[in-house]
């Protein structure tokens, strides 16, 4: 039985999917704006779902946000009404009011006041609108009895409820294929058996029967439509056609009988389109009876069932230990020497197809499609346009893109924070670009694309593109590099993922909070992705987020160290070497470097970090794995040996052992041992990076 | 048997947080006989097959308002009898009368506490 809390917690969710319709329309109607073309239905849904807003925040007393909605409805109400035109400037309101809508909904989710803010200030401008009267929602007597309504009491007949109450009529259409009669079976007998339910109705259409001397004996000309009234269920009806199914066409519809009565006018009511015309004999059912070889289909776009994440979680789980133990039993077999056997293997393949096929189809449960976050965004684009007084188009390409839904409650912040980023210092002031012959108005767009088993997030706008000399310039100022180095324009433009960097030459009221891009940099890097930055002078800059579809599995490279089996992750690692002796330098007392095509990379040794064994073994017989992170820095990371590339089951350690410097997780291998996935940046951080890469700059050009 | 456990209910609201609200105060007043519906037609629909004693419909809700639900429940012979109380977040009087001219038995505004719905409850079909 349901709970309060429970029933406070699915009005939040409810609200969640409220908001993402009232987004929705608010934008269909700014898309047909201008021509007139959005439809009152858009009007109807957007006022519905304020009002459902309004009516369970009212439940649970949040005063602010009934007010806020209340207000908010009125202006809808107005519009859907015709009282109202909606204007591009009465849509920015409605937008914004939808924003601050949002904002009381999460206010009132975690049981806290909003600041005072901007609210009063929009509550102020949608109440410029409409002229409107400055009040709560009228206080209105909300028991029976009072406010005019005279209750009218029922006498029940508890009894006669209880079993179904009158007849029905069905209507049934039949048509009945060839093999209906190849299967011996004749319609007459179907009829009358139908006959006996109740009063049956037959009409037969001949209209397909052929002249006589064309008629083929074995063919199927005719078809009925019957109209049967009777006391029997739908159910006792569709089971005289059991015999036939797949061998005639059926629609059985449920007709209700309709006696006309006195029609009353109903209050026009815009916000449904009502099924079947008022003063109609009332709506038949409003989905069609399916025909039986057709499996009835949930009505509505998409049908959905809320499951508790932590149900989800656990099937993850579960089905991780799944491919474990099909890993295991893989192992098993070939230890016992079974391997050869066709049968077995075959069948270990089969399992191994289904683990993944089930892993596969587990994982897109958790996915979620990236519109939500991408509508935040749209928000984050009219703040920051607001705030800095640019016009700001935008545009977003890929909303049905899924992806896992963690990755994408983490993507909030390092995306929050590019967009303003692309409107503050991305797009030029309308002055700066009309004189550069561009629209006054910038465009940001952000877009989602699956590729090559990962998802691509891109923020670009058409501003100004990076200014590089700038860039250069203040990298020196502030230390970050020497005044003399040389660097290519990507180098350049990767300078803006140095921490400490920030090119605004004001602290702007949006970016510059003192979070620069190294932050974004470090946040993607968190959930195994990459960021990369293209710009070019004059055109705009694109920020390009390559992201793991998920965060339950990963593709990783086997390697031994120190007869230790760990796991690298196959996306940080660029190459694998064997060093030439002559190629490994030493730098220092106790510090390695390797040369690779002429750039000196410094060597991590993972059995001397992990404290796998005391001293460096001798390098020049191991295995050297190149991995690089995105500021271009590169690590030898050496190891013993490479075993395998495969795709292994993440196994979070953090709650249990907290975060271990360089460990990203852990994981189960086939042999039932445990391995530790690494984290490579961190751990060449935690070698004490041995060399600063950014000392190493240097010595390349040697 | 007490009225309340004879008592069959149907509530059609298309909001799941409503919907809960009102069968939790059934349910607090002991009635268990809920269905519920998520919009008007799917309601005359399971209401055609299997009728109730008693609806309670939200006015405003996508694919058939409250009102044309009880229109076409009054144009049924199958279901012309039922109870129909409907819910409304708003009084507005034209709703009302047109509702009461409908044969609408009762009417509650949102939010509503379990005694107030008791109360319209039992203004329709007697003491629970």
């Amino acid at each position: 039985m349901s709970t309060a809390n429970d029933i406070r917690q699915t009005f939040f969710q409810e609200c969640d999917e409220l908001l993402e319709a009232l987004d929705d329309g608010l934008s269909e109607i700014d898309d047909g704006i201008a021509d007139a073309t959005f439809s009152i239905d858009t009007v109807n849904a957007v006022f519905r779902a304020v009002h459902s807003i309004k009516g369970g925040a009212a439940a649970f007393g949040l005063d602010a946000l009934v007010h806020f909605a209340h207000q908010f409805e009125t202006v809808l109400d107005a519009m859907r009404s015709g009282q109202l035109q909606a204007t591009e400037e009465g849509m920015k309101i409605c937008h914004r009011a939808a924003d601050h809508l949002n904002d009381l909904v999460a206010a009132g989710r975690e049981n806290r006041e909003l600041d005072a803010g901007s609210g009063p200030d929009i509550a102020a401008r949608l109440a410029g609108l409409v002229a409107m009267p400055e009040s709560a929602p009228a206080p209105t007597p909300p028991v029976s009895g009072e406010g005019g309504f005279g209750f009218a009491p029922l006498s029940l007949d508890l009894g006669a409820i209880t079993q179904d109450s009158g007849q029905t009529t069905f209507v049934i259409a039949f048509r009945p294929h060839r093999a209906l009669y190849a299967s011996g079976n004749d319609t007459a007998l179907i009829l009358r058996e139908l006959d006996e339910m109740g009063v049956l109705t037959v009409e037969v259409a001949t209209e397909g029967l052929p002249d006589f001397d064309a008629i083929e004996a074995g063919e199927a000309y005719l078809s009925w439509t019957l109209r049967l009234v009777t006391e029997e269920s739908e159910g006792a009806v569709r089971d005289v056609f059991e015999f036939v199914e797949g061998m005639c066409d059926l629609q059985i519809e449920a007709v209700a009988d309709a006696p006309a009565g006195a029609e009353i006018p109903l209050p026009a009511a815009p916000e449904t389109p009502v099924a079947a015309p008022v003063g109609a004999p009332p709506a038949p059912p409003p989905a069609p009876a399916q025909s039986r070889d057709k499996p009835a289909e949930a009505e509505g776009p998409k049908a959905t069932v809320r499951v508790n994440l932590d149900l989800v979680d656990r099937l993850i789980n579960m089905v991780g230990e799944l491919v474990i133990n099909q890993a295991v039993l893989t192992q098993c077999v070939k230890d016992a020497g079974l391997l050869d056997r066709g049968d077995l293997s075959t069948s270990l393949a089969e399992f191994r197809n289904l683990a993944r096929d089930i892993q596969e189809s587990v994982m897109a449960i958790r996915a979620q499609s990236v519109k939500p976050l991408f509508q935040r965004m749209a928000r984050i684009v009219r703040e920051a346009a607001e705030l800095s007084g640019k016009e700001t188009e935008f545009v977003t390409e890929g909303e049905a893109t899924e992806v896992d839904k963690t990755i994408i409650e983490r993507l909030v912040d390092p995306l929050t924070h590019m967009i303003r980023n692309a409107v503050d210092h991305g797009l030029e002031s309308p002055q700066d670009r009309l004189a550069a012959g561009k629209p006054a108005t910038g465009r940001v767009t952000l877009s989602a694309a699956h590729r090559s088993g990962r998802v691509l997030i891109e923020v670009s706008d058409d501003g100004a593109g990076i200014n590089r000399p700038k860039v250069f310039q203040i990298a020196v100022e502030k230390g970050l590099i020497p005044p003399e180095s040389q660097l290519k324009d990507a180098e350049i433009d990767n300078l803006l993922f140095m921490p400490g960097f920030s090119t605004a030459s004001q602290v702007s009221n949006l970016s510059g909070r003192g979070v620069g891009m190294d932050v974004v940099r470090s946040a993607i890097q968190k959930l195994g992705g990459r960021v990369s930055i293209q710009s070019q002078r004059g055109k705009g800059t694109t920020m390009s987020i390559s992201l793991p579809l998920t965060l339950a599995v990963l593709d990783g490279m086997v390697v031994d160290v120190a007869g230790q089996t760990m796991v690298v992750p196959i996306t940080a690692i660029v190459e694998t070497l064997r060093p030439k002796p002559e190629d490994i330098h030493a730098l220092g007392a106790d510090n390695l470097v390797v040369s690779v095509r002429n750039k000196l990379v410094p060597v991590i040794d993972l059995g001397v970090v992990f404290g796998h064994r005391g001293a460096p073994a001798s390098i020049s017989d191991m295995v050297v794995l190149l991995v690089e992170s995105d500021s271009h820095t590169s690590w030898a990371l050496a190891v013993d040996q490479i075993f395998d590339q495969r795709q292994v089951v993440i196994k979070g350690l953090e709650s249990n052992y907290g975060h271990v410097p360089g460990v990203a997780a852990a994981t189960i291998l086939g042999d039932g041992n445990i391995a530790l996935i690494i984290d490579p940046e961190e751990t060449a951080h935690r070698s004490g990076a041995a060399i600063d890469p950014g000392e190493l700059a240097l010595l390349d050009e040697v | 048997m007490a009225l309340r456990d004879a008592l069959t209910i149907m509530v059609v609201d298309d909001m799941s947080t409503s919907r809960s609200l009102i069968i939790m105060a059934l349910e607090e007043m002991g009635i268990r006989k809920i269905d519920f519906s998520t919009d008007g037609a799917s309601a005359l629909q399971a209401l055609a097959q299997k009728p109730v004693h008693l609806v309670i419909s939200d006015y405003n809700m996508p694919n058939m308002d409250g009102l044309h639900l009880l229109q076409a429940l009054r144009h049924n012979p199958a279901t012309k009898g039922v109870g129909f109380i409907l819910v409304s977040g708003r009084v507005d009087q034209n709703i009302i009368n047109v509702g009461r001219q409908l044969g609408m038995n009762n009417f509650i505004q949102k939010p509503f506490t379990t005694p107030q719905m008791r109360e319209c409850i039992q203004a329709v079909v007697g003491q629970l």
